[in-house]
């Protein structure tokens, strides 16, 4: 139940929408609700219901905009769409739902005739669900254990070099080889950073971004203060803790002394670190570029020898939303790919077009059914068999045996996917292939 | 003049056009001022030339709507572009282009033609299409589930503009010299005659609650798709 004091803080949010930025404002005042959005949808698609349509839960914002914060809409009210009809008891628990079924993916961005971009949106409705203390469960939690421990594992100093001894140990076995993850070597060149459910659930994945380091020859280094890029203040909307996990990195980067920050295979960690940071710090005084553009351009130098035949299965390509659809890196996966198996698989649609994997936007940690008060079962039965149903066929008419997603949320979400339709499709990097087709 | 000759003909024009432009004004201003932040989505453009020739394609070949539902896209397109020539066509009731026609070695009746034949065709085509769009929200989930108040509003407005105009052009006998005597005494406050025409009347009228409902509502994706297609390609 929503009381008064609430709904003045509601209202209060939505208003100040016309103080920007821009392009949120713009989009309060155009859309044409032509369903454009809606058509192209991996939810809307799946369970065609109004309150999945983006257009309608958009409106959870522009009508109430309309409504209080602009002229036409107190004089006119539903005339222009101004209306409060929505302004019920359980709005927040409305918006909580709605607003995380929409993984933020932006794929109604690339087919929006007015250029509305419904992921803005979608953050600005959680923002206001964050202030209002409704956001689910399951992201309040990450964004606590990332407060107390600087990663969403909750990994400890110890546990954290116990990972990395153990990664070294079972690169020696595989290859014979001495490769190190250099931990807070002070003037290394480059610092990476990947999500922190790398060293965990994906080790394969840092495994084989160590061995890109090592045999291609870079002075890199990871640091213990910072060995997570994964940042939940990008899903919740909560700027604060965006930009203080993000710190973490920055400072790590002056402190030792790097000159180029790379980071894994993790999209919204790459765009806050591209995209955001600057906005935080003003120009940054280092380099920021991705595991996959490094390894792309050093595979076209021809440099290592990579044998395809030591991935002999059939192999596709997720395109994680944030890689492809807001930093365009769509053909360097594809590459280093292309080098690495012998079988490679496009999905259709493919690259700015693919389809959401259905645990985008933070939704891949989201199970149980706390926060998340009107939806039908748990919300891992959402991602299984709405989320996630037209990524299911669409990997499906491929025949592949792996689909690489380099994205912690991606991989999680795929792998439970898989494991829901009993399917013993792989999921994994594709840093993993690489390391797979390393000849030593 | 009667007192409906007096409200709509002389009252009205003058609030319709600084509704519309003070409207547009408040409202572009407003978006002109607020802070922006990066939002590129990809494949964006690499330097301005290349914005551009992408903007443009989106305002004049509306093509991210080609790919996301190229039905709505045929109708869309069409309307919009139908609106154009007929906002050009219209030029014609405030004032004419002798050395236009001049140059392209057209006579009076050769216009008088040309604009019955060109007119009249776009006039029913429009009205085809905007029966489509008002259709689709009836008949596409996806659009009847978006659709409020505001939407069935809009286009019925447009319709009733459309179909009074196709009326005057089809059922009733138009004097465009009359009407251009009218207009021009309008725009230089020294009125004249007044057509008597109850239709012109009410597509007079019609069209300017259209004008007037421009910066008020949806219609303000007008000037909207100018600032929201380059924030979305600006690399």
């Amino acid at each position: 139940m929503v009381n008064t004091e609430q709904q003045r803080q509601i209202l209060n949010e939505v208003v100040g929408i016309n103080k920007g930025p821009r392009a949120l404002m713009v989009y309060m005042d155009i859309c044409a609700r032509c369903g454009t959005c809606a058509k192209v949808c991996h939810v809307a698609q799946v369970n065609p219901d109004r309150h999945t349509n983006p257009a309608v839960r958009a409106d959870h914002l522009r009508a109430l905009y309309k409504r209080y914060g602009t002229l036409s809409g107190r004089l006119l009210g539903t005339l222009v769409g101004a209306d409060n009809h929505r302004l019920v008891d359980d709005i927040l628990d409305q918006w909580a739902r709605d607003f995380y079924e929409c993984s933020g993916c932006r794929r109604c961005a690339q087919f929006c005739p007015m250029g509305i971009d419904n992921s803005i949106i979608t953050r600005k409705g959680r923002a206001i669900v964050h202030k209002l203390g409704k956001t689910p469960k399951y992201i309040v939690k990450t964004q606590e254990i990332s407060n107390q421990t600087g990663n969403d594992e909750g990994q400890s100093f110890a546990a954290f070099m116990e990972a990395v001894r153990f990664l070294q140990e079972e690169m020696k076995e595989e290859t014979g080889q001495d490769i190190k993850i250099p931990v807070d070597k002070k003037g290394a060149d480059i610092l990476f950073v990947p999500a922190s459910a790398d060293l965990i659930s994906f080790p394969d994945t840092q495994i084989g971004s160590s061995m890109f380091f090592h045999v291609a020859g870079l002075n890199w280094t990871m640091s213990s203060e910072a060995f997570d890029g994964a940042n939940f203040g990008l899903f919740s909307g909560d700027d604060a803790h965006m930009k203080q996990k993000h710190k973490l990195i920055h400072d790590a980067m002056a402190k030792l002394g790097c000159k180029t920050l790379v980071i894994g295979e993790c999209g919204h960690a790459y765009r806050i670190a591209k995209r955001m940071a600057p906005g935080f710090w003003g120009k940054l005084p280092y380099q920021v570029t991705n595991i996959l553009e490094l390894a792309a351009e050093f595979v076209r130098t021809g440099k290592v020898r990579l044998d395809p035949a030591k991935n002999p299965m059939r192999v596709t390509y997720h395109d994680p939303c944030n890689m492809s659809r807001s930093l365009g890196i769509v053909e360097e996966p594809r590459e280093v790919l292309r080098a690495c198996v012998q079988d490679f698989r496009e999905m259709t649609p493919r690259g700015a077009e693919n389809w959401c994997c259905g645990g985008g936007g933070g939704l891949a940690v989201m199970d149980g059914q706390e926060g998340v008060a009107l939806l039908d079962g748990t919300f891992l039965d959402y991602r299984m068999k709405v989320g996630g149903e037209m990524k299911w066929q669409q990997i499906g008419a491929t025949g592949a045996r792996y689909v690489a997603a380099p994205c912690s949320n991606c991989k999680r979400q795929l792998s439970q996917l898989m494991q829901y339709h009993k399917s013993d499709i792989e999921i994994g990097g594709v840093m993993d292939l690489f390391a797979k087709a390393l000849v030593w | 003049m009667s007192v409906l000759q007096f409200l709509v003909g002389v009252l009205l024009p003058p609030v319709t056009v600084a509704v519309l432009l003070l409207g547009l004004a408040i409202r572009v201003r407003t978006w002109y001022r607020a802070p922006i932040g990066k939002i590129t989505l990809y494949p964006a453009a690499k330097n301005s030339s290349q914005l551009w020739a992408g903007v443009t394609q989106e305002l004049f070949l509306f093509r991210s709507l080609w790919a996301g539902d190229s039905t709505l896209w045929a109708g869309a397109w069409i309307f919009h572009v139908s609106l154009a020539l007929i906002f050009v066509g219209h030029l014609r009731v405030v004032t004419d282009f002798p050395r236009l026609w001049a140059a392209m070695g057209m006579g009076a009746e050769g216009v008088n033609a040309m604009s019955a034949w060109v007119g009249g065709a776009v006039g029913v085509v429009i009205l085809g299409m905007g029966l489509f769009l008002l259709g689709r929200r009836f008949t596409s989930p996806a659009a009847r589930d978006a659709s409020k108040v505001e939407d069935y509003v809009t286009l019925l407005l447009l319709l009733g503009v459309i179909v009074t105009g196709d009326a005057l052009r089809f059922l009733s006998h138009f004097d465009l010299e009359q009407t251009r005597t009218y207009f021009r005494g309008l725009l230089t406050l020294n009125l004249q005659s007044m057509p008597e025409s109850p239709l012109f009347w009410l597509h007079f009228l019609l069209g300017q609650v259209l004008i007037m409902y421009i910066p008020a509502g949806k219609l303000l994706h007008l000037p909207g798709v100018f600032f929201t297609h380059p924030l979305l390609r600006w690399e």
